[in-house]
């Protein structure tokens, strides 16, 4: 079973294990098991040696390189060292929670696609919190992560769901890889392939299945009072909240609601609610673990050079179609993008994207 | 002077927008001051803004700028909090 899950705090995992929701409780209840057999492990590792122990040179390590900062309420960064990879928790809530979604990130991308940090040859994770103050953001800076407190009374601490830490340090994938231009539809596609491994992310660490998940980004982020579950839904784009501070989701499943215009670099927000919904079709038309198939297809999708920087709807309908026949011939998987895309209203482009990529150098070249 | 702050972007993407007339605002002198700042320097205009970060459009005296986060002059940082009442 492909549970990570050491990373989640076992305090966090004994309360959900405790949850009223049945398949929250299971797979905390799977997870605190896993956890346990895990260590079994390790300790057995370490007394036995590792299993055919070879020490290549340049590969990346198997383990994350954490940094945590804090920002100490200013716009500096990164700050005032907080904590580093290998230490214990410490009294800031913030720092811990980034410090385990970095490593739940990391965890994710390499057990289930073998990837090494974000650009794929082990970088150092580094994150700063306590961003200014009551900041309502998180985001990627091209070299970090950067976490705002919230301000407590519509948004609460951005460290809080693990989903938000995989979104923004996916942003650091896509950077490394597709580099896709944040404007318009190929901006709305980086912020939904953003939303897709976020939330893949959060399904690793639960070890919950694509029926299990709740496919939505940001859960547990706003403030009590607040109405609304989160701040987008993948499985009902538009509904995830609806409150008098924050307007209504204005996200849209298909290209009927398509919404043009300047702000948000044309929408990048909004319209990522058609990739994103076409995802979470592929995923539960699937089944099963949903990193496993769908987020396969993605991945290779992301990462396979094919993919213009300024790639359309069109163009990666098309590249997640060609990369589900590469991978799994002309079978459920294949047809289940070709539903998904038709359910959403983008008809792939008629060949598949190609030509000037524009990927960053060396994603693909390591252990030369 | 009137001035505009307009923020598109984030993570939310949750829009805010928000304006003062200088004359009417017992820190109007300060506000104009720090306008006049903002506008005539532009932090880092062809650096890439950062994905998810805060996107903001200033109009002041007639005159607009566009810039991001994280590439924000203090003075920009500063009259965008005060106007916005926000973090920026």
């Amino acid at each position: 079973m492909g549970v990570f899950c050491s990373i989640v705090p076992p305090h966090v995992l004994d309360r959900l294990a405790r949850s009223s929701d049945p398949s929250v409780s299971a797979a905390a209840r799977r997870t605190l098991e896993h956890d346990a057999r895990q260590r079994t492990r390790r300790r057995l590792a370490t007394a036995i040696g590792p299993s055919g122990a070879t020490a290549v040179s340049a590969r990346p390590a198997d383990q994350p390189d954490r940094t945590v900062y804090d920002a100490r309420h200013q716009d500096t960064l990164p700050g005032r060292r907080l904590r580093a990879e290998g230490t214990p928790p410490i009294a800031d809530t913030s720092a811990n929670r980034a410090y385990d979604g970095l490593g739940a990130t990391f965890e994710t991308y390499l057990r289930a696609y073998g990837r090494h940090s974000v650009d794929g040859r082990g970088l150092p994770l580094t994150a700063s919190v306590h961003y200014q103050e009551d900041y309502n953001n998180a985001f990627w800076n091209g070299e970090q992560m950067v976490f705002g407190d919230g301000d407590g009374r519509v948004f609460l601490d951005f460290t809080i769901p693990v989903d938000v830490i995989g979104h923004e340090l996916t942003h650091g994938v896509t950077q490394y890889t597709a580099n896709l231009d944040y404007q318009g539809q190929s901006g709305a596609l980086n912020e939904s392939v953003s939303d897709v491994f976020g939330s893949l992310v959060k399904q690793y660490s639960l070890g919950q299945t694509a029926a299990q998940a709740d496919w939505l980004i940001g859960a547990g982020l706003l403030a009590p009072g607040i109405h609304g579950k989160a701040l987008r839904s993948m499985a009902a784009p538009g509904t995830a909240y609806d409150d008098p501070h924050l307007g209504k989701d204005p996200q849209p499943a298909t290209m009927d609601g398509y919404v043009s215009g300047s702000a948000d670099e044309g929408g990048v927000h909004i319209n990522s609610g058609i990739p994103n919904h076409a995802f979470y079709l592929v995923a539960t038309a699937l089944g099963g673990h949903a990193w496993e198939q769908a987020g396969q297809i993605w991945y290779d999708v992301l990462t396979g050079g094919s993919l213009r920087a300024d790639a359309d709807f069109a163009h990666f309908a098309a590249a997640t179609e060609a990369a589900a026949r590469a991978r799994y011939g002309e079978g459920a998987q294949l047809q289940a993008v070709r539903a998904a895309w038709s359910t959403v209203g983008v008809a792939p482009a008629a060949a598949p994207a190609s030509g000037l990529p524009r990927q960053n150098p060396g994603e693909q070249t390591q252990e030369a | 002077m009137r001035i505009e702050v307009v923020r598109s972007g984030g993570f939310t993407a949750v829009p805010r927008q928000a304006a003062v007339e200088t004359a009417d605002h017992p820190e109007g002198a300060r506000l104009a001051a720090l306008a006049e700042a903002a506008l005539a320097s532009p932090a880092a205009p062809d650096a890439p803004a950062a994905p998810d970060g805060f996107r903001y459009t200033v109009t002041a005296g007639g005159r607009t700028l566009h810039c991001a986060e994280p590439h924000l002059t203090p003075q920009q940082r500063e009259l965008i909090h005060r106007v916005l009442g926000e973090g920026a």
